[in-house]
């Protein structure tokens, strides 16, 4: 390439219409030859972009492990399984009415008296529990001091 | 895909990734958070990546359309960031590519082209990408696309002949 074709080819170059093939002679030419010093520019340029394509990340690429989020994602589709099992078992069994523990008492006399106690039981205890809930008329008292209601 | 194919597929592309990001947003690690954040994405969608014929211009789209929303986001929030990575990028462009300091000059003059001249002169001069490729990048019309590029390369010209004619001082 003869210094006046690169001149032809740098005035297409200035208007963005070379193809690859030109920019890349034209590259070349700069490359290994001295030119006159108004083309000094082009050397420049042509210089620059080269060198800039030498550059490269420095930091290395991480990507996210796939593995890591398969193992937590069948841990915890494990951790489930039982979870629903556990409830399953456990729930299930008071539910369960068993015959042995109904009509233990034959004796017809004997279920009424048990009856009447455990009934007896129950009412005293909570008449005993009732007794401490006196103190609550002391909020009644405090009460229809200020506000009267008649 | 597996792991190993994907990195197969998108290694060649990770360092234009990088370039681009790095051009658009100018500090190295905001391209480098970028490039990462990117290449997540296209992992998370490597089932599709599979239909792509090409794959680096889906990830060059990406990129772009990323870097644009992050410094859309960035003016919002705040200029100063970018400016005060200014200086420790280019110190470290510097170490890295031991360029002259010609060659740093040019990287700050296209660093402040007008954004879409920016990319492609990114995609055309340094990454050398046919015109079909940076119109499916870009989705500019192919007489948008020469237009932006005869500009930037006008213009990096231009900045650097008054530089030389009038002896620009530096520190």
């Amino acid at each position: 390439m003869d210094i006046k074709e690169v001149r032809e080819l740098l005035e297409k170059y200035d208007a963005g219409e070379t193809t690859l093939n030109q920019e890349s002679a034209l590259r070349e030419y700069f490359q290994h030859n001295e030119v006159p010093n108004d083309l000094k520019s082009y050397q420049l340029i042509f210089a620059f972009s080269e060198k800039s394509r030498e550059q490269g990340m420095e930091r290395e690429m991480q990507l996210p492990d796939s593995a890591t989020g398969n193992r937590y994602l069948w841990t915890a589709i494990a951790a489930s399984i039982i979870l629903v099992i556990g409830l399953f078992i456990f729930q299930n069994k008071p539910m369960e009415m068993n015959n042995n523990d109904l009509g233990t008492i034959q004796d017809k006399e004997e279920a009424l008296q048990k009856s009447m106690e455990a009934l007896k039981m129950v009412s005293e205890l909570m008449n005993e529990g009732k007794e401490d809930l006196i103190y609550l008329k002391e909020f009644n008292n405090t009460k229809d001091k200020f506000i009267k209601t008649e | 895909m597996k792991q190993q194919a994907f990195l197969e597929k998108i290694n060649p592309v990770k360092d234009k990734i990088y370039r681009l990001a790095l051009r658009l947003l100018i500090s190295k690690e905001a391209a480098e958070d970028a490039t990462q954040e990117i290449i997540f994405k296209l992992w998370a969608r490597k089932d599709k990546l599979k239909d792509y014929t090409n794959v680096e211009a889906f990830a060059m789209t990406t990129t772009k359309n990323y870097c644009l929303d992050e410094l859309k986001a960035k003016k919002n929030n705040n200029l100063r960031i970018i400016h005060q990575n200014y200086e420790n990028n280019s110190r470290s462009l510097q170490r890295e590519l031991e360029v002259k300091d010609e060659l740093y000059w040019i990287d700050r003059i296209v660093n402040d082209l007008p954004k879409q001249q920016k990319i492609v002169f990114q995609l055309r001069d340094i990454e050398q990408l046919e015109f079909d490729e940076i119109l499916e990048i870009t989705k500019m019309k192919p007489t948008a696309i020469r237009v932006a590029l005869s500009r930037a390369r006008k213009k990096i010209r231009e900045s650097l002949t008054n530089k030389h004619n009038y002896g620009h001082k530096r520190s």
